[in-house]
């Protein structure tokens, strides 16, 4: 059972209040290593220079969406393996496809409460302490 | 001209001239964007302001909270268009008319505030708060609104808050 508080977790939403409110969910189950960025374009470079374990990104940003994004992060030598959840809407399921095709850990349907993120957390590290 | 009345938990984003997008409210509260460049706007209507680890909405219900009617109403604007830096809001609703829902109306009204302070939205109208329901009229391609004070009308019932039981299909692809 991995330790939350050992997980660095990146979390990169345009919407900076819907970014608060994933912090204090992950905060809530114990993560202490949390950063942000509100886009992919600002997040990619930042994830490169200082690796993380687990990558949590919306996919409808402006500039980069997350589909692009994972295939970013997949695509880099250093950080291809890092675990990647992706937030999407309900209506997305071509885009829950495309990810998996790419690569992703799992997904989340926004909207959702913070009781799922631990849920597909939970699926992809195990039982977090 | 064509009306679109929305609902609790709802939200529509139009960009038709004449079109009026329409909602009655107690506590709850609608937000309305206006793209004035693109001539767009959107309005949605939400009861609660955003989820905790107790909340009592079952998933399929989430979209009662401010929160998440935001995100949809603003992707939804931004899909068709228009630019989030554009984006200019009036914020309607958050009344306190059933005395037994507490402060509900006027927690929702403080949330809607500082969700568009903290998303960089500038509020050009607030009508918040208050004991009575209202009517709000929005004309999306337009940006004009129109919001009237409602006496002795019934409000479109709330419905129970039901205990999370997630459908064991949610619908969702199964990845792992």
């Amino acid at each position: 059972m991995p330790a939350a508080s050992a997980i660095k977790v990146m979390v990169v939403d345009d919407q900076t209040s819907m970014r608060a409110m994933i912090r204090r969910a992950l905060q809530d189950l114990g993560f202490k290593d949390i950063r942000d960025k509100p886009s992919a374009v600002e997040a990619l470079p930042a994830v490169k220079a200082d690796r993380v374990h687990l990558i949590i990104s919306d996919y409808n940003m402006p500039d980069m969406d997350g589909l692009q994004f994972l295939e970013a992060v997949r695509a880099d030598g250093t950080i291809g393996k890092t675990v990647f959840i992706m937030l999407t809407g309900s209506a997305d399921k071509e885009v829950v496809q495309k990810a998996a095709a790419l690569g992703v850990n799992n997904y989340v349907v926004k909207p959702f409460a913070p009781a799922a993120l631990k849920e597909k957390i939970e699926r992809v590290f195990g039982e977090l302490t | 001209m064509a009306r679109v009345p929305i609902v609790q938990g709802e939200h529509h984003v139009a960009g038709e001239p004449g079109l009026v997008i329409s909602t009655l409210l107690g506590s709850c509260v609608a937000a309305c964007l206006h793209d004035p460049v693109a001539k767009l706007g959107g309005m949605n209507h939400f009861l609660l302001g955003e989820p905790g680890d107790d909340n009592p909405v079952p998933k399929a219900e989430m979209t009662r909270y401010g929160i998440h009617a935001m995100e949809l109403l603003i992707n939804g604007l931004m899909k068709r268009g228009a630019q989030r830096s554009r984006l200019r809001a009036h914020l309607y609703g958050g009344a306190s008319i059933v005395a037994n829902l507490g402060d509900i109306g006027q927690r929702n009204g403080l949330f809607a505030r500082k969700f568009l302070q903290t998303e960089g939205i500038v509020l050009d109208r607030c009508e918040l708060g208050g004991t009575q329901a209202r009517k709000v009229e929005f004309m999306p391609y337009e940006g004009r609104v129109r919001s009237s004070l409602v006496r002795d009308v019934p409000l479109p019932p709330v419905a129970p808050v039901k205990p999370v039981v997630e459908a064991e299909s949610s619908g969702e692809l199964e990845l792992f």
